[in-house]
């Protein structure tokens, strides 16, 4: 039997009954022909041939059979049937339906993020052949001086991306194992002046292969070439589809058009897929720029780096020729590798060469997937629970709803239906019920999809996170909507199956059924709450955590404080005309109106961002092998505006200058480790570089927060930024009691009358930016905490479900109870006592489960340990009191049996 | 007329190919096809045919088509396809072969073994 023909049959289904019924009736027209041939009476011969032939619609039953089409016939009636079920319990099937959709919600929502920020390769075609180079450092090896990042791999050693400019172009000539290699570097913020609006943008800079290498495509336009990437090469550039929209409408004027970038003209020659957002997961580059360009468009204190041998920089991404396998390519590559840094850094030792390793590049350079991998498994798995006290709630209904169906069963298997048909009938139901709440999760899951991201991102800044729905999210929402039918649908299946036609029949309605049954329908329920109680703790654990981590004390007041960044381009002013021009900066902000207080630091505090030095006690440079010291260049009010108290000696004021001698201000931390026992002002301190000029100890500083809220103060060196040789980009800090808008104006208007090309990037508040740095916890929170009142709302129609069904299967025995004397509120008691019970036995087993789990989640918590005894006890609380309210309905019902009424009712 | 003879379980299939090897018939025609070359000795139960009919269609064995009857009126008519054919010779090798061998061992003598 062929599927085709199947399925003409399916669909022709009419044309086939017509012909069918003509063949079969023309057979026995022309057999009472020929019977009236043969001289038998009219009548007779219709007879005779009715009879010889069978049961025509029996016949024709088999011959369906014979086509294929009963299971399909009897599909569609159990189909038929299972909707008119479910029709006639509209309450049942709405709460069934709701909590599967909101747990199959939940899971897509989360699977969606996860298939964005875990699973999506780069879009390229044949992306798994792509490789990307990292070097590793061995215990000996030297890498830098580095513009980069690099992590630590699983056994400690630091793994990185950044490679020579001159070592890739000796490295690329030199790999057969490679189709191509192509260097790339994102540089984040450039300022680009289109239309006379200067604006922040990220932008990745690419060999003039690079496109060509990957394959990526540009919708309009042309790539950027090798003929691209020469220093006497005209500039261009290409763009994203994204900045194409928003800068330019889509505009195909835009092609061709000449824009600043970094002071640097360029024209635009294309424009990238939507798809295609840069050889570097995590970023959306808006503009794509020769790397030729580098010394004019981000110039480096140590001149070109194009030409540097020695300077690591650039990524390097290739594809592997088809028939070369990944160890052989590892092997060659690193080979060639210390060939090459050999011809290209001859005076570098051969004991400090780095080793090379190919790593997957499908996603492209991805350093984001190790940070996000963790929290997104435990929200999926925390997903998970809820959709599993989803599936155990709606089998324990449907095993009571199925008791009561005890007797339609025992009377279709009396007459003569099929266990099997039964069991699939069953099925078919619940899986109707599954797809219902399918289809209505998937809804649930596409309308929030952009829900997620947001609690991911910097509220000031636009989203570049957009959950796509793909095949992947639908083929994963269809897969657990079919499990979840399975996994509630087969215990009642197997129920009913088993059902004994005899017995069912004989025994009155309301008295059957054996304790084991009830005592099945309990233990699934005593699981909900366990994993109820679970997923409360986990809650719990995480809101106290953050509302620990909001009012752990930081050391200064983040209250009207107003940060804001400028990073002057660095072709246009030298490291001191960069000083000079946030000292201007720094005097307008003090004279705007509405400002209390000005001043900037090269660090933003509690922002992840942090700057790291080798400094010590003058003289006693062994102090310094600890791993340097936390340093933070600032204004002369900075301890005054974030009021930060200066504890000893005095803060920094505007005779702190470059011609005046070198201070410093330790904080308390700091002082202790330096100077432990003594005083340390008047002492001095330096830089660990031979010849660093030593700084006087003026001012101890009480002990502040500085890259993140943690449970110790970092030990914290403070200078004044006047007086260091250069300065990065430098966040400003306004203490003002105004709007963030109405300051944002003045402030902008302030930057602009020093430099008119000078972008004010990132304005937020610091409670914005403290906020951030928490949104990891706070998605934790908001997320556990929702799926928490969910597994609530679950557990409480759990409970409901199987006390009323309880109550109702007892009504007899209550009646004769109450017959016999036994009083209303002893009744009710009884029926509560029964709730509280198998709230008692879930609690027990969900702190057991939760002591075993909640280790996990260690590393997730701030100021609380996984097993605190408040959060549990609160979390078995929570659900007594919700076991009671649940179960006070049925018992109030049957504290108001009537005991004639219930007698008489058989 | 003699008594007649139950169909042997899985030979209606072979005799409905048979009897369509020998040109296209509808399914009353088959039915009298066979009886007319059983000399009336084979009891077919008329309506089990169409059953065997549709799944000699769906294996593929057998192919129809509605044309016109003796008595002109619009019928179903079957005939034998390629692979119906070879499956036909095969059929009716086997059953040669499985009929020697039964009819040897009914006729094996106790003084033989």
């Amino acid at each position: 039997m062929t599927a085709r023909n199947w399925l003409r049959f399916v669909i022709r289904r009419h044309q086939l009954e017509s012909e069918m019924d003509a063949e079969l009736r023309f057979h026995m027209e022309s057999y009472a022909a020929d019977l009236l041939k043969s001289g038998i009476p009219e009548a007779e011969a219709q007879r005779r041939a009715r009879l010889d032939f069978g049961n025509l619609e029996l016949k024709k039953e088999d011959c369906r059979a014979s086509l294929g089409l009963r299971l399909w016939d009897e599909l569609r009636a159990d189909l038929i049937y299972g909707a008119r079920m479910l029709r006639q319990s509209p309450g049942f099937t709405a709460i069934a339906v709701l909590s599967l959709a909101l747990g199959i919600g939940a899971n897509t929502a989360i699977f969606t993020l996860a298939n964005e920020v875990l699973y999506k390769t780069i879009a390229v075609p044949e992306s798994d052949r792509l490789r990307v180079l990292n070097w590793v450092k061995h215990p000996h090896a030297k890498v830098g001086p580095a513009w980069g990042s690099f992590n630590p791999n699983k056994s400690g050693e630091m793994v990185g991306s950044p490679f020579p400019y001159p070592l890739y172009a000796d490295l690329r000539k030199h790999l057969p194992v490679m189709e191509d290699l192509a260097a790339f570097k994102d540089v984040s913020r450039l300022t680009a002046t289109a239309d006379g609006t200067a604006e922040s943008i990220d932008g990745e800079l690419v060999s003039g292969n690079f496109y060509q290498a990957l394959g990526a495509k540009v919708i309009a336009g042309r790539p950027i070439t090798a003929q691209d990437d020469n220093p006497s090469a005209t500039p261009v550039a290409v763009i994203s589809d994204s900045y194409w929209s928003r800068r330019f409408g889509r505009s195909p004027e835009a092609l061709g058009k000449p824009i600043k970038v970094n002071l640097v003209m360029v024209t635009i020659v294309g424009v990238n897929s939507p798809e295609f957002h840069g050889a570097k997961i995590c970023c959306n580059p808006e503009i794509y720029l020769p790397v030729a360009l580098q010394p004019s468009l981000v110039p480096n204190p140590t001149g070109s780096l194009i030409a540097n041998p020695s300077f690591w920089w650039v990524c390097l991404i290739g594809r592997l020729k088809p028939n070369v396998s990944s160890e052989a390519a590892q092997v060659a590559a690193e080979a060639e590798f210390r060939r090459s840094l050999r011809a290209t850094i001859p005076d570098k030792p051969v004991a400090e060469f780095p080793g090379l390793v190919l790593a997957a590049g499908n996603r492209g350079l991805d350093s984001q997937t190790p940070l996000f991998a963790r929290p997104l498994y435990l929200l999926l798995a925390a997903a998970g629970l809820v959709l599993i006290i989803a599936c155990v709630n709606l089998a324990s209904l449907l095993l009571a709803r199925g008791s009561s169906r005890q007797r339609e069963i025992a009377v279709r298997l009396a007459m003569g239906a099929g266990r099997f048909r039964i069991f699939r009938q069953s099925l078919t139901e619940s899986m109707l019920l599954a797809a219902l709440g399918g289809m209505a999760g998937l809804l649930l899951g596409y309308a929030s999809r952009n829900v997620l991201p947001a609690l991911f991102e910097d509220s000031w800044r636009a989203g570049t996170l957009e959950n796509q729905f793909d095949w992947k999210v639908f083929a994963f929402a269809i897969g657990i909507t079919l499990a979840t039918g399975l996994v509630f649908g087969i215990a009642p299946a197997l129920r009913l199956k088993s059902a004994n036609a005899g017995t069912v029949l004989k025994e009155s309605r309301r008295m059957s059924r054996s304790a084991s049954q009830s005592l099945f329908g309990k233990a699934l329920v005593v699981i909900q709450i366990g994993l109820s109680v679970l997923i409360l703790i986990s809650a719990g654990l995480f809101v106290h955590s953050l509302t620990n981590l909001r009012s752990a004390p930081i050391g200064f007041n983040p209250q009207r404080l107003l940060l804001f960044e400028v990073d002057p381009a660095r072709a246009r002013y030298s490291g001191t005309e960069r000083v000079a021009i946030f000292r201007q900066i720094e005097e307008k902000l003090m004279a705007l109106p509405g400002v209390q207080s000005a001043t900037l630091s090269s660090d933003p505090l509690l922002a992840q961002s942090l700057s790291n030095n080798c400094v010590h006690p003058t003289g006693k440079s062994e102090e310094a092998r600890n791993n340097g010291s936390l340093t933070n260049n600032v204004g002369e009010r900075f301890f005054e505006t974030l009021e930060m108290p200066i504890v000893a000696g005095r803060g920094f004021n505007s005779r702190d200058n470059q011609h005046a001698p070198r201070v410093a201000v330790l904080n308390r931390s700091l002082a202790a480790k330096f100077f432990p026992n003594t005083s340390p002002l008047g002492k001095t301190v330096s830089f660990c570089e031979a010849g660093a000029p030593p700084m006087e100890v003026v001012g101890i500083a009480a002990d502040a927060m500085y890259a993140q809220i943690d449970n110790e103060a970092p030990a914290t060196l403070y200078l004044p930024y006047l007086q260091q040789e250069d300065a990065n980009d430098v966040t400003f800090e306004v203490k003002t009691a105004a709007s963030t808008e109405s300051m944002a104006k003045l402030i902008r208007s302030a930057v602009a009358s020093v430099d008119p090309d000078l972008p004010v990037l990132d304005i937020r508040t610091q409670l914005q930016q403290i906020d951030a740095t928490l949104s990891q916890q706070r998605m934790f929170a908001a997320l556990t905490s929702g799926f928490g009142f969910l597994a609530l709302l679950l557990v409480a129609i759990g409970i409901y479900g199987i006390m009323a069904y309880n109550v109702s299967r007892r009504t007899n025995e209550i009646g004769i109870r109450m017959a016999l004397g036994s009083q209303a509120r002893s009744v009710l008691a009884m029926i509560l006592r029964e709730a509280w019970l198998l709230a008692v036995c879930g609690i027990a087993v969900g702190i057991a489960a939760s002591l075993a789990v909640t280790r996990l989640l260690k590393s997730e918590l701030f100021g609380i340990q996984p097993n605190d005894p408040l959060t549990y006890c609160a979390a078995a609380l929570l659900l007594l009191l919700i076991a009671l309210f649940a179960g006070a309905l049925p018992a109030r019902r049957a504290a108001a049996i009537d005991p004639c009424e219930a007698l008489r009712h058989e | 007329m003699g008594k007649h003879l139950e169909l042997l379980q899985g030979t209606l299939d072979m005799l409905i190919l048979k009897a369509i090897s020998l040109g296209p018939l509808h399914g009353y025609g088959i039915l009298l096809r066979i009886q007319q070359i059983s000399g009336n000795r084979l009891e077919i139960q008329q309506g089990s045919l169409y059953p065997a009919l549709y799944r000699l269609e769906q294996q593929r064995w057998i192919a129809s088509a509605w044309g016109e009857s003796e008595n002109k009126r619009k019928a179903k008519f079957y005939h034998l396809t390629a692979t119906g054919k070879r499956r036909l010779q095969k059929e009716s090798e086997n059953w040669d072969r499985m009929a020697d061998v039964i009819a040897g061992i009914l006729r094996t003598l106790p003084e033989e073994l």
